[in-house]
């Protein structure tokens, strides 16, 4: 115990902590700027200054750590003088500018300044100018207003792990500069926005638009772009969101947003939003009242259920929508419609992979805390970049590494290169015989544990040399050897896994080899998830095999329990996958399809066949915020609230609960509302006051969110397993497809890209986004680019059986030779409407990795 | 007693390693070598050794801290950037007697059980550079340096690292960073060097002087190398004297020498016979002294008691010819273009003294000027994150404390009568 007396009050501490963080604990104040909480020391500014008994020179209380019978003293005449004297140094070359400045309102010098008086005026030099920079499109630098605190560069440096700028010059000719110069080449996360006390950095998005003490709204809600589930506090002023901010304490992102979390929120207010119901007539969409748009489809569905029968129809759920929307929406399916046809775009890879995992170890195999993963003392990378796909995730790994982890990656993961990977970067196809390569060693290392029969049945048919791993994947043996000692020495290794392994041939036995790693290391693994909302959109039962609480349809046990609750018969026939749907309305077996929220025409590959297959369907039905490609095919169009809009939960890739509060009215319903006015039109009750009654019967029904509430979901209580019951082991045979094998040689893949800046369309509809990523390019290696004397810049033709499209060409010096890759977010350029896939009989993902694409240059 | 620092520097070859064991050099590291670590750390606190970059630091005292760290490697640190104005009393070890610094460092990185060693260069001493690479190059030829030193399975490795031009790497924490690649700028202390210093290791940080006192501490003995100059304070001492005198240059005199008589005596006062009009005794940022102060002894304990600091012993001599808000206003504008910009007070504080004084000195400067000085500089001392900032602060209040009537005049007059 460490007693320390500040102010005359005695503080009795546990460990030794800074005279700063000692005085807070005990509610004593000390004003300071260059500290933050989520920051190294720095002890630059001086305000903190102290006095300490025993030490003659004043010190800063935001370094000096605290010793036993120490005396300090923070508030004295001089103390003042000296802050006063602080200020006015801080104040003599700032230019004063308050009533013009976006951060007067919330600017700590404002506010120190405030409290310890005015300076006297007494500078009467010339006062240091420099211009301020809107050379980016997304930040302003002000750095006459800059107080050289360095919290940006220390956030920049050693929290985001970016390192995209730094203090240049020296003394008074000091500031902040990009290294890139004028305009930013960083993540953009902002963060460095976050910290900065004054006006010296600011978002462009939201300058001059309001005062800080106008912004009078401030919802705490969940990010709606990845499966991460960032904590963000959406402050509006008359019904428009002016900006998003991350909240320090926060359980999973902790003061930390990225680029998609806090500068993608501009597509709520985008005049593109959809209005009004709309109703397809004579080939065309026009405006309809609700009431016409609500009678109609539901006067449609029942005609077609009486005629084809429930099967005949199919529903995609959205994993942007809320819980409850696609708790009620599976529930209009089955109860309504009577189908199990129902599905989501999880099926791309999220939904077969877990389910893959969970059967091997149990439900809530990936359901690991984030914030635990930089704890790892090692973490396997395979399958897509984290710090892209889901960024406050790849800041953990980031932050593993600073801690003295390693960071293991299979195949090169950009956003993790300046932090010391072990890589083996395996040639194309051959991350099998890597993986295999990888599983025989660990288990001449660590032995086989025992635990599971199963699994360890295909463990030993497994024998890979360094050798073979080095004639067939281009691993130097010393490398391999490297990365599975590494690997097999960590001794809390976690495992993260993209979606890349699941899209890839053979990817039910890669998920059967990593399955391995994870067991033969006793991981932890984590599943890379797009979408906020995709694990909820798996636990409320939006799958074909599954029942709300993520139980299997093939239970009798489960759906009694269901039939009971929810008064109605179900199907005990497995329903149609999202894939299945487009084959069936192929063969004009598909009737009617309701989509909520997705956009399966842009959003699942071979997009064009997709469009046509979806040409034959008689009835479709989209809800949704924008007119997508999908909407422009249905028959009816209802315009849903938006993520900022309405009340619900998300359910994080860890499977935690969490609330969204609405943040700005609008007129309009819920996706859920909307779904059960049309089921009141088919005779259906599916009435409820509001979500909160929703999620009351889910949390009734479903042994999974058994006795959760909003209130316990409102104070973070809502971690898996909940108060509920997981399910136990329900080991299926572990089945698995290797896939064909394909020699690659001197052909081009055409290979998705997900980037860091845009997540779906949606993200194209938030004009700061595309400032930064503005429109789809093609990237290519150096050489593929020499080949075809592209430069970056050029166009080029980008063919495959499906189509083709020309794009600019971006040069990339870490891509390898056999690559082009394209990302799919921007309308008419998505790299699926170049891409054919198969299924993987086992995950029932698409396999894309195998269309080959042809690159021409095209003259201007 | 004879030089000891600048023995054999009259000889044009001095720098040569044959010319060095001639004058007797390397003989004492294999006498250091049969003791062990320990005695020879006892042997420098009985010698009494004080740092002489300028703080007067006991150098046993350091080296039993960063050796009693038991964090490995440890790494010994030459602080060759000999920034401060008036200064250049290490160059003539650097250029001259390169191997008396080799030897030291030799001997000292044994004491500490440092297998690495770096001369940190100021960048703006290039011909050094190429002396001391030479001189690097023959001591490991010839087994002085090296795996395995002189035979005994002792290991030292020595480089010379290049500063790029800042004063502030002179302060050994930002020495540390420029070392390690980053922007010079001071840590925050604690921890201390001795504890995380280089690469987060152990590491002494000596001055040149500091460190090529050890082959003859190990000649004499601790005991007897006491016995020189001042009893709290012993050794050899370079004083560098610049400005108004005969013979200005760098003189080895013992500690403790009297200013007047290294003004009068050794320097042959005055430069033309005229007045002398003050002095600053230890480079540009000590106290300046004005001419009925000078009979004060020039060591670390003493300066202090007579108002001022020994510093780097860089003694520069003022004539009465000189202005002294000049003077003042040179030695602001240099910290201000030295000042790294860390610290608040120092990065606002030095600029906005420079333009005052540079007001003052073109005769702009204004009533009340004086005094807005003095509290400027208040509000610097003591506050600042390093003594870069002080400095500064103790420069004006110490020109206007001895001078204030010449300033004053500066403002009634509105010109400066040495124009």
């Amino acid at each position: 115990m460490i007693k320390v007396t500040i102010n005359g009050k005695e503080i009795e501490l546990e460990k030794p902590v800074t005279v700063l963080e000692a005085a807070r604990s005990a509610g004593i104040k000390i004003p300071t700027l260059c500290y933050h909480e989520q920051l190294e020391k720095y002890g630059g500014c001086r305000l903190c200054l102290v006095e300490v008994e025993k030490i003659p020179r004043l010190q800063t209380a935001c370094t000096l750590m605290v010793t036993d019978g120490m005396v300090v003293r923070t508030e004295t005449p001089q103390i003042a003088d000296v802050r006063r004297g602080i200020l006015e140094f801080l104040l003599i070359n700032h230019p004063l500018d308050c009533p013009y400045c976006d951060k007067a309102g919330e600017c700590e010098l404002q506010d120190l300044v405030e409290k310890y008086g005015p300076a006297k005026g007494r500078y009467k030099e010339k006062k240091r100018k420099a211009p301020e920079s809107l050379e980016d499109p997304v930040f302003v630098r002000n750095m006459e207003r800059c107080v050289m605190c360095t919290r940006c560069v220390r956030m920049c440096d050693g929290v985001q792990g970016a390192s995209a700028i730094a203090i240049i010059n020296r003394g008074g000719h000091s500031h902040m500069e990009p290294f890139s110069g004028g305009k930013y080449d960083c993540e953009y996360c902002g963060n460095c926005v976050s910290v900065c006390p004054v006006g010296a950095i600011m978002s462009r998005l939201h300058r001059h638009s309001y005062r800080p003490w106008q912004v009078k709204e401030k919802t705490e809600t969940i990010c709606p772009y990845c499966g991460v589930g960032c904590t963000v506090i959406a402050q509006v002023r008359d019904d428009s969101i002016k900006r998003v901010i991350p909240k320090i304490g926060s359980s999973v992102n902790n003061g930390m947003l990225c680029s998609r979390g806090r500068f993608g929120y501009e597509f709520v207010g985008s005049s593109e939003r959809l209005t009004s119901p709309m109703i397809k007539k004579n080939g065309v969409l026009e405006q309809a009242t609700w009431e016409e748009a609500i009678s109609l489809t539901a006067k449609r569905l029942g005609e077609i259920k009486n005629k084809y029968g429930g099967p005949s129809i199919a529903g995609i759920a959205s994993p942007r929508c809320t819980n409850e929307d696609n708790y009620v929406f599976q529930k209009f399916m089955r109860v309504a419609l009577g189908t199990n046809n129902i599905d989501s775009t999880a099926r791309t890879g999220y939904a077969g992979t877990q389910k893959f995992i969970e059967n091997i170890f149990g439900q809530g195999a990936t359901a690991n805390i984030i914030s635990g993963l930089s704890n790892s003392d090692s973490v396997l990378v395979i399958g897509g970049d984290p710090t892209a796909i889901n960024p406050i995730l790849g800041l953990q790994i980031r932050a593993c590494s600073r801690k003295g982890g390693n960071i293991l990656a299979i195949g090169h993961i950009k956003g993790l290169e300046k932090f010391n990977p072990v890589t083996v970067s395996p040639r194309f196809y051959t991350e099998t015989l890597l993986l295999e390569g990888i599983v025989s060693a660990l288990k001449n290392k660590k032995g086989l544990p025992g635990s599971i029969p199963a699994l360890e049945a295909k463990i030993k048919d497994i024998s890979t040399s360094a050798k073979e791993v080095e004639n067939g994947c281009g691993i130097a043996e010393k490398d391999f050897i490297r990365f599975t000692d590494t690997l097999s020495e960590s001794l809390t290794p976690s495992i993260v896994l993209g979606k890349d392994i699941a899209q890839s041939s053979g990817g039910s036995y890669k998920l059967m080899l990593i399955s391995a790693i994870n067991y033969l290391m006793n991981a932890r693994i984590y599943l890379l998830s797009e979408r906020a909302n995709e694990q909820g959109v798996l636990d409320m039962g939006c799958a074909p095999d599954l029942l709300p609480g993520y139980r299997p349809l093939s239970f009798a046990e489960f759906r009694k329990r269901y039939e009971n609750a929810w008064k109605s018969p179900i199907s005990e026939k497995p329903g149609l996958s999202i894939f299945e749907m487009v084959d069936s309305a192929k063969s004009n077996a598909l009737k009617a399809l309701y989509i909520m929220g997705e956009n399966p025409v842009f959003n699942l590959p071979n997009s064009k066949a997709v469009k046509a297959a979806l040409k034959n369907v008689e009835f479709i039905v989209v809800q949704d915020i924008f007119l997508t490609e999908t909407g422009k095919l249905a028959d009816v169009v209802f315009p849903a609230l938006s993520w900022a809009e309405k009340e619900g939960t998300f359910t994080n890739m860890e499977r935690r609960i969490q609330r969204l509060r609405k943040a700005v009215n609008r007129e309009g319903m819920e996706d859920w509302r909307i779904i059960s006015e049309v089921a009141k039109n088919m005779g259906v009750k599916l009435d409820y006051s509001g979500a909160e009654e929703i999620f009351q019967e889910i949390s009734r029904i479903s042994p999974l969110h058994r006795d959760l509430t909003y209130e316990e979901i409102g104070k973070g209580g809502a971690i898996y397993p909940y108060k509920g019951e997981p399910l136990r082991g329900v080991m299926e045979d572990i089945q698995m497809h290797k896939g064909s094998s394909v020699n690659p040689d001197g052909k081009l893949y055409l290979r998705l890209e997900r980037p860091l800046f845009h997540s779906g369309t949606l993200s194209t509809k938030a004009p700061a986004l595309v400032k930064i990523y503005p429109e789809a390019v093609a990237r290519v290696s150096p050489a593929v680019g020499e080949a075809l004397s592209l430069k970056s810049g050029d166009m080029a033709r980008v063919s495959t059986r499906t189509g083709s499209l020309e794009l600019p060409v971006n040069i990339d010096n870490k891509l390898d030779n056999l690559s082009v890759m394209l990302t799919n977010n921007f309308e008419d350029k998505g790299a699926f409407s170049l891409m054919e896939y198969t299924i993987d009989p086992v995950t029932k993902a698409p396999v894309i990795d195998a269309n080959e694409v042809k690159l021409e240059k095209v003259l201007a | 007693m004879g030089k000891v620092l600048l023995k054999n520097i009259e000889n044009p070859d001095s720098a040569d390693i044959n010319e060095y064991k001639k004058a007797g050099g390397y003989s004492n590291l294999p006498k250091a070598l049969e003791k062990q670590p320990k005695e020879i750390i006892e042997e420098v606190k009985k010698a009494g050794l004080r740092g002489r970059g300028g703080a007067g630091f006991p150098v046993a005292m350091k080296w039993t801290f960063a050796s009693a760290d038991p964090k490995f490697p440890k790494y010994l640190l030459c602080n060759a950037d000999e920034g401060e104005p008036g200064t250049f009393k290490d160059r003539p070890i650097l250029e001259k007697n390169p191997h008396l610094l080799i030897e030291g460092m030799a001997i000292s990185g044994y004491a500490l059980g440092a297998e690495y060693g770096y001369i940190y260069l100021r960048g703006e001493y290039p011909e050094a550079k190429n002396i001391l690479n030479r001189a690097i190059k023959q001591a490991n030829d010839n087994g002085f340096l090296g795996d395995n030193i002189l035979g005994k399975g002792i290991k030292f490795h020595l480089a010379v690292h290049q500063g790029a031009g800042a004063y502030i790497c002179g302060e050994e924490t930002a020495l540390i960073e420029s070392l390690e690649g980053d922007k010079g700028q001071p840590r925050i202390k604690p921890p201390f060097p001795v504890n995380v210093g280089v690469f987060a290791k152990p590491t002494v940080v000596n001055n040149v002087e500091t460190l090529s006192n050890l082959p003859y501490i190990i000649e004499i003995g601790g005991d007897a190398y006491s016995k020189i100059g001042t009893p709290d304070c012993p050794g050899p001492k370079l004083y560098c004297v610049s400005g108004h005198v005969e013979k200005p240059g760098v003189y080895e005199l013992p500690m403790g020498t009297i200013l007047r008589d290294i003004i009068y005596t050794h320097c042959g006062g005055i430069k033309g016979g005229r007045k002398l009009k003050a002095v600053i005794p230890g480079g540009a940022t000590t106290p300046i002294l004005p001419p009925d102060k000078i009979d004060c002894p020039m060591d670390f304990v003493n300066m202090p008691k007579h108002g001022s600091m020994l510093g780097s012993g860089a003694v520069i001599v003022m004539d009465e010819s000189v202005c002294l808000v000049k003077v003042c206003y040179r030695i602001l504008k240099f910290l201000e273009h030295e000042s790294c910009g860390k610290c608040t007070p120092c990065r606002e504080g030095t600029g906005w003294l420079r333009s005052i004084l540079g007001r003052v000195e073109g005769g702009e400067g204004m009533e009340g000027d004086i005094d807005l000085m003095l509290s400027v500089s208040g509000n610097m001392m003591g506050k600042t994150f390093c003594p870069l900032g002080d400095g500064a602060a103790s420069v004006v209040q110490n020109f206007i404390k001895h001078f204030r009537p010449e300033f004053e005049e500066h403002i009634k007059n509105a010109k400066c009568r040495f124009k």
